[in-house]
């Protein structure tokens, strides 16, 4: 009997997500759910223990149900993004066409492709249910009530990594057929990101648990997130906690809550199966092509600023192809972003030395994203200038030009803005630490580019690409806060001076990793 | 009389606004049982159009095809069965091995289980790919994977093979070995296959009958001998740029004539 066909692809699935660890494939699951049992019997329970009175005092409080519902929203919007931002990343749509040719309904493929990936969520699930079920277990709750919940977690996760599924093979439709699609693709996946980090940053410190202790506040909370599924679950789960071993009680919320969960997942598995048809398609969906306009003010002046011969041609091109990548743009948008969002939440400074701590951590990052990525398109495009006269040189020099000429404005701006918002700011202040950050940020460019040219990300998937990245801002960061730490705590020089003494050494460092990053780019084959 | 395995009747894809695009036009065409037939064209011509319409992976705007008796709007799935297709950038599964991507291919297209090992060992030793059956195919070359796609189309055993652009990507030596293949492919074991290149040579060398394609028009059709004649040209490559239209007389030099002086 033939084998059915998402069974086929699912096992594929399956295949590639562990091709990393084939070596122990074989006993792989057994691997997982050994650990798993030990974590949900043993290791759950012990965590759980060593706060349970913290624990038990708020699922019994006015804000549980209120804060239930919005860590299990925020898992469910996780849930539902991570393929969609995995598939945005490495949109491809070659592997479309393999399925399109073969007797195969599209159904099946998205079944398949759900289904392979589902073992990897299951190992998530079981860590979060395991959490719940420990916490909630010593209030006493039965069998009936712990299977309740379990299922609960089940479709709730399987609802929403199925609506991710669906919606990323769409994405993957719409946006793999051409090199435009695709780096919006790209961007998206990062700045899609944004919103979950605010709403784990107003959690973290921006008192939404004491906001959620306003009845008024907690109310509307509720109404909101009782819309959604991920909360039917979540009302219930409290109910339980607070009639524990008493499900009769609370008979009819569980009728209606994990009724309506059920019935929800079954509408999305349908619609998902009535949607598979789009889902998987290489009809061109555009045939405008991306046209060029005449350099304008913009372009001239950066031309004019790299001298205006020849260079300042090359470096108005290292600028055009940088701008022209939406996914670029997306990470300068991702970085201010995340500044922002730190200053809103976390931010209530007295001073201006307050308002710049976050600066430590946020602009090696920010010069790396911007001048982190030297080889867009694999070894080959470094060649153009390793073939040309004096061209790796001057491929440096743009590359810093350009990467001084993005971070520099954004960074001044952001600086002044942060300090212009703290109350007594005298002007002279605003100078000198505006001045220092802007010497910091600068001295970041050339660190970062050293960084990336020591280490080249030549790979053309995006995932590899962004772990380059962060590795290379991680590097910037902890050498930036490294000093920041030893000058501040162990020297205990005062913020003025650590910030000239930071500037002093990224210089420093920056010189000397651009210089071996230039060398290696030089003798790279 | 030659049974028909592929006729097109007013076979069309337009594209765009009032589909103002035409991607092919109106496509009559018959390929008979065994051959091998090649589908050319200058790029963007329609060619790799045709043959998606053709292996249902893209629906016409009108006009009907069959391949194998099957039509290929409401019999999707027995014409992807008896068809095999090397596509010309298809996608592979980079994170899975020679083996395990032959495996997946066998296994879509219902071979059964017990034929399909062996089948893709004899595949895998065929290209010379046996020793490497283990490897993750990303670190296979751009011939070597190309070997693989073909063997993925060959998996099911087809009676009817596309080939797009299948030698585009190989070294001369592969590229003779997929050529004798495809030769046996078609007097051995009786193929219909179809090829799309602009590779002027291999489609000469392989093909009994081609067709010339040009803004998705069918605008030549016959054995090379009787297109060369019909052209009044000496070679398949005169007669072709004949066909598409050839390059304008140009003083090919004039760029370097600047005014102030050459560089």
């Amino acid at each position: 009997m033939a084998v059915p066909k998402w069974l086929v692809v699912a096992r594929n699935e399956y295949r590639i997500h562990t091709s990393s660890i084939r070596r122990i494939r074989p006993y792989f699951p057994f691997l997982v759910i050994g650990l798993l049992t030990v974590y949900v019997a043993f290791i759950a329970p012990a965590f759980v223990s060593l706060f349970i009175d913290d624990f038990l005092a708020f699922i019994l409080s006015q804000v549980a149900v209120a804060m239930v519902q919005i860590i299990l929203f925020m898992i469910f919007i996780y849930f539902i993004m991570f393929p969609i931002t995995q598939t945005l990343q490495g949109v491809q749509a070659g592997q479309v066409e393999i399925f399109l040719a073969a007797p195969i309904k599209p159904r099946d493929v998205l079944l398949g492709e759900f289904l392979g990936v589902i073992p990897f969520y299951a190992i998530v699930v079981t860590v979060i249910a395991g959490l719940f079920t420990a916490i909630l277990n010593p209030l006493g709750l039965d069998m009936l009530q712990i299977a309740v919940i379990i299922i609960i977690f089940v479709l709730m996760f399987l609802s929403a990594i199925w609506i991710g599924t669906v919606i990323a093979a769409l994405v993957r439709t719409k946006f793999a057929k051409t090199a435009r699609g695709r780096d919006i693709g790209r961007a998206l996946s990062l700045v899609l990101g944004l919103p979950l980090i605010a709403l784990m940053y107003a959690i973290m410190g921006g008192g939404l648990l004491e906001a959620l202790a306003d009845p008024g506040t907690s109310g509307m909370v509720k109404t909101i997130l009782g819309l959604l599924p991920s909360s039917w679950g979540a009302e219930l789960i409290v109910s339980f906690a607070s009639n524990p071993g008493n499900i009769g009680a609370v008979g009819f919320e569980t009728l209606t809550r994990f009724g309506g969960l059920v019935a929800f997942f079954v509408l999305v598995l349908w619609l998902g199966a009535k949607a598979a048809n789009r889902a998987y398609s290489i009809e061109p969906t555009t045939f405008t092509a991306s046209r060029a306009k005449p350099d304008g003010a913009f372009y001239k002046t950066v031309k004019y600023l790299g001298g205006g011969g020849s260079f300042g041609t090359l470096l108005v091109s290292v600028f055009k192809d940088y701008g022209r990548r939406l996914e670029n743009l997306s990470r300068i948008v991702y970085i201010v972003g995340l500044i922002a969002m730190a200053n809103i939440f976390f931010g209530s400074p007295e001073n201006p030395e307050d308002a710049l701590v976050m600066a430590q951590f946020l602009f090696p990052f920010f010069a790396v994203f911007v001048v982190g990525q030297v080889a867009v398109r694999g070894k080959e495009s470094l060649f153009i200038y390793k073939k040309t006269p004096s061209g790796v040189g001057r491929f440096v020099k743009a590359r810093l030009l350009q990467g001084w000429l993005i971070v520099v404005p954004i960074a001044a701006s952001i600086t002044v803005i942060s300090i212009i918002l703290v109350p007594q700011t005298t002007f002279v202040s605003l100078l000198t630490y505006t001045g220092l950050i802007v010497l910091f940020v600068a001295a970041n460019v050339p660190l970062a580019l050293g960084l990336s040219l020591l280490n080249p990300e030549f790979s053309e998937n995006a995932r590899a690409q962004m772990f380059g990245l962060i590795l290379n801002a991680n590097i910037a960061m902890f050498a930036s806060f490294g000093i920041f730490i030893g000058s501040m705590i162990v020297l205990d020089l005062g913020f003025l001076n650590t910030l000239l003494l930071q500037n002093v050494l990224i210089w420093l460092l920056g010189t000397v990793f651009l210089y071996l990053g230039k060398r290696k780019l030089s003798r790279i084959e | 009389m030659m049974k028909v395995v592929i006729r097109t009747d007013k076979l069309s894809k337009y594209y765009g606004k009032g589909g103002e695009i035409k991607a092919v036009d109106g496509l009559d065409l018959e390929v008979y049982e065994g051959e091998t037939f090649g589908l050319l064209g200058p790029n963007g011509a329609g060619k790799t159009t045709t043959v998606r319409l053709l292996n249902c992976i893209i629906k016409p705007t009108s006009g009907k095809a069959t391949l194998n008796g099957y039509d290929i709007l409401k019999e999707e799935t027995e014409v992807k069965r008896v068809t095999g297709l090397l596509a010309e950038s298809p996608g592979l599964y980079e994170k899975l091995s020679a083996y395990e991507f032959l495996e997946f291919m066998g296994a879509l297209y219902d071979v059964p289980s017990d034929i399909l090992p062996e089948r893709i060992d004899d595949l895998l030793k065929l290209f010379g790919l046996y020793d490497r059956r283990d490897y993750l195919l990303e670190g296979y070359s751009r011939g070597m994977k190309q070997k693989i796609l073909i063997a993925a189309a060959l998996i099911h055993d087809p009676p009817i093979l596309f080939f797009d652009e299948p030698t585009s990507m190989l070294d001369p030596r592969a590229a003779v070995m997929v050529k004798d293949l495809i030769k046996g492919l078609a007097d051995r074991a009786g193929k219909t296959i179809f090829i799309c290149s602009h590779i002027l040579p291999v489609v000469e060398e392989l093909c009994d009958r081609i067709g010339i394609i040009n803004q998705g028009r069918l605008i030549a059709l016959g054995t090379v001998d009787e297109i060369i004649a019909q052209t009044g040209t000496k070679t398949l490559e005169e007669a072709f740029i004949t066909i598409t239209g050839g390059v304008e007389e140009k003083e090919l030099l004039a760029w370097r004539k600047q005014k102030g002086g050459s560089a």
